[in-house]
């Protein structure tokens, strides 16, 4: 795979929390506008992994390269991989201070140094994606969840990042508003972006993923494309997980 | 209580919250009885049996049943002003004026950014200053020795406030500061600060500073008071600011950087303006608490509004009337102290709306 075509190259990469070993040997190499769900049972490190994509998390050693920019201690490297990397979390995370819409300009406005014109005009074609652009002057404590991360979606997307990234975007939900943020991510697949997500909705793996990997106690156990890994996971581990959130 | 609530009901909630049970219908009668005499006898004293007009002086003095107002007739100009020369007193109200005005216009929404705020009031305080210390555009020059009253207080607290509060930003950023060395002395340097009284501070900067200092750095010893009290200040407000920011959950800091903004915009677009809106019912305390201790500027021989209250009656012809004084300057701070809090209490009103 040419280097162009390379979006995430991460190469025995280690994470240490004190003395405790988070991510083990991690090797994963993701492709412009594939899309990759990322699963496994709780503690197993697979939030870790994304969150050391854009450092939020620091790791010890071994490589990642993002845009085939090297995530090093130099900040004009980790400012610029941030900034072509939108994140979503689980809790949202919009500032609560602000309107939709500030909340989705901000960035653009002092990053990428827009108009604010330019950047409202941005701002609205993504709500206006998401399905809520008449909520735009409100805060998002007036707002429910579904709708939250959503925005949270929107306001990623304004600064026009090559790579998405999601930390169990809807684990925080309600069960009825699951699916609009799915419905969302789909749509965003569909366009090409190029997704990691950490994530249990299975259907969803399903339905865009073109690899999905499990990870338990720090390491990538099995990759497969998601035909194979739900019908026949190698794993004994993957088959035990499986077993327990698609059993019933 | 709601407004539109109908009368029947409004009767109905009364009976409830007080008279619901014997020993409440008790408590409320007794309460409501010590409560009307108490206002009785402050009406009585302060208004009936008053005597207002520093003419009739005579009817106060021993043995009088109500208050003698005739004092702060004969002496406001001293309370208000202290040794401020009695013709440029004028200077000193309208000092007053403007920044009370400003205070009034800095809780406008318009003036809430950064560059206008900042425009408001150091265009407030130069016209405060220049009024007061006069030697400019024909007016007599008043050094600060000879500043006081109410426009000492003011101009005490305005200048504590303004120095302080961007000081308390710098210390409690340097206080959570990725590098332990730099957090670690911050917070030993706020620690020892705290720890000594605001009055040895004030007298340290007054009296002892001028023997170690350069010459040239000495300056006025009005400024290096203010100067030690707005460290002090600092101090005290940089841990509120700091309580404020911790509150913050986590994520907020980690979208923002997830985003790519760089520290100094995380900290002035999300970190801070969110801190202070947790931190707001503590600063507006900070702030009440920074607008009495002014008072201590007396020891080193300053006049803000409680000492010339105390020289207003500290003679032979009105030495029975501190009562009077002190009720009169005691209002004074009410008001602007009230003033204060009405202001928070507004403050955090319209943020409630936002965070709904």
């Amino acid at each position: 795979m040419p280097i162009s075509q390379t979006a995430v190259r991460i190469s025995q990469m280690d994470k240490y929390y004190g003395t405790f070993h988070a991510l083990k040997g991690i090797n994963l190499e993701v492709a412009k506008g594939e899309k990759i769900v990322v699963c496994g049972p709780s503690g197993s490190g697979k939030s870790t992994l994304i969150r050391c994509i854009n450092r939020l998390e620091e790791h010890q050693s071994g490589t990642i390269t993002v845009l085939g920019t090297e995530l090093d201690d130099n900040l004009d490297n980790i400012d610029e991989i941030r900034r072509e990397t939108g994140m979503v979390f689980q809790h949202f995370n919009l500032f609560p201070h602000m309107t939709i819409l500030e909340n989705c300009i901000l960035a653009p406005k002092l990053v990428r140094k827009q108009s604010r014109a330019e950047a409202e005009e941005v701002a609205m074609e993504y709500l206006t994606r998401v399905k809520i652009p008449e909520q735009a002057d409100k805060y998002p404590g007036q707002l429910s969840g579904g709708q939250q991360q959503r925005v949270a979606i929107a306001r990623a997307l304004c600064m026009k990042p090559e790579i998405m990234l999601f930390d169990e975007p809807t684990s925080a939900l309600d069960p009825e508003m699951i699916s609009e943020v799915l419905d969302v991510m789909v749509g965003l697949a569909q366009d090409g972006m190029t997704m990691i997500c950490v994530t249990h909705e299975m259907g969803f793996a399903r339905q865009v993923a073109d690899r999905v990997i499990f990870m338990a106690d720090g390491e990538i156990v099995e990759e497969a494309a998601p035909e194979t890994f739900f019908t026949t996971p190698k794993h004994e581990r993957t088959q035990a997980f499986l077993g327990q959130i698609l059993g019933h | 209580m709601d407004a539109t609530l109908p009368r029947q009901t409004r009767l109905r909630a009364l009976r409830t919250d007080y008279f619901s049970t014997r020993l409440d219908t008790l408590v409320t009668l007794g309460f409501g009885l010590l409560a009307a005499w108490v206002l009785w006898s402050l009406f009585d004293w302060g208004v009936l049996h008053a005597v207002w007009s520093a003419e009739n002086r005579e009817a106060c003095g021993h043995g009088a049943e109500g208050a003698c107002w005739a004092v702060i007739d004969a002496r406001w100009r001293l309370i208000f002003f202290g040794l401020y020369p009695f013709e440029e007193q004028w200077r000193s109200a309208l000092a007053c004026a403007v920044i009370v005005l400003t205070g009034g216009a800095s809780c406008a929404p318009w003036f809430w950014t950064a560059r206008r705020l900042a425009a408001l009031w150091v265009a407030g305080f130069v016209t405060f200053y220049v009024l007061m210390r006069g030697g400019i555009f024909g007016l007599t020059e008043v050094s600060e020795q000879n500043w006081g009253g109410l426009s000492l207080t003011i101009f005490i607290f305005a200048s504590v406030t303004l120095l302080g509060m961007p000081l308390a930003i710098v210390f409690a950023l340097l206080r959570r500061s990725q590098l332990p060395w730099i957090a670690r002395t911050m917070g030993v340097i706020i620690d020892a600060i705290r720890s000594l009284p605001l009055l040895s501070i004030m007298f340290t900067f007054a009296i002892v500073l001028p023997f170690v200092l350069p010459g040239w750095m000495i300056g006025d010893k009005l400024h290096r008071v203010i100067a030690g009290y707005a460290l002090f200040f600092a101090c005290y407000q940089a841990e509120i600011i700091r309580g404020g920011i911790q509150s913050l959950p986590g994520g907020q800091e980690e979208a923002a950087q997830a985003l790519g903004l760089g520290y100094w915009h995380r900290i002035g677009h999300i970190i801070l303006p969110q801190a202070f809106r947790n931190a707001l019912p503590a600063t507006i305390n900070q702030l009440v608490i920074t607008f009495k201790e002014t008072s201590l500027v007396v020891i080193i021989g300053f006049f803000e509004i409680l000492a010339s209250g105390n020289a207003a009656y500290g003679n032979s012809e009105w030495n029975f009337a501190h009562v009077e004084v002190y009720a009169f300057v005691g209002l004074i701070y009410f008001v602007f102290v009230f003033a204060l809090s009405r202001y928070g209490a507004y403050l955090e009103r319209r943020m409630a709306v936002a965070e709904r």
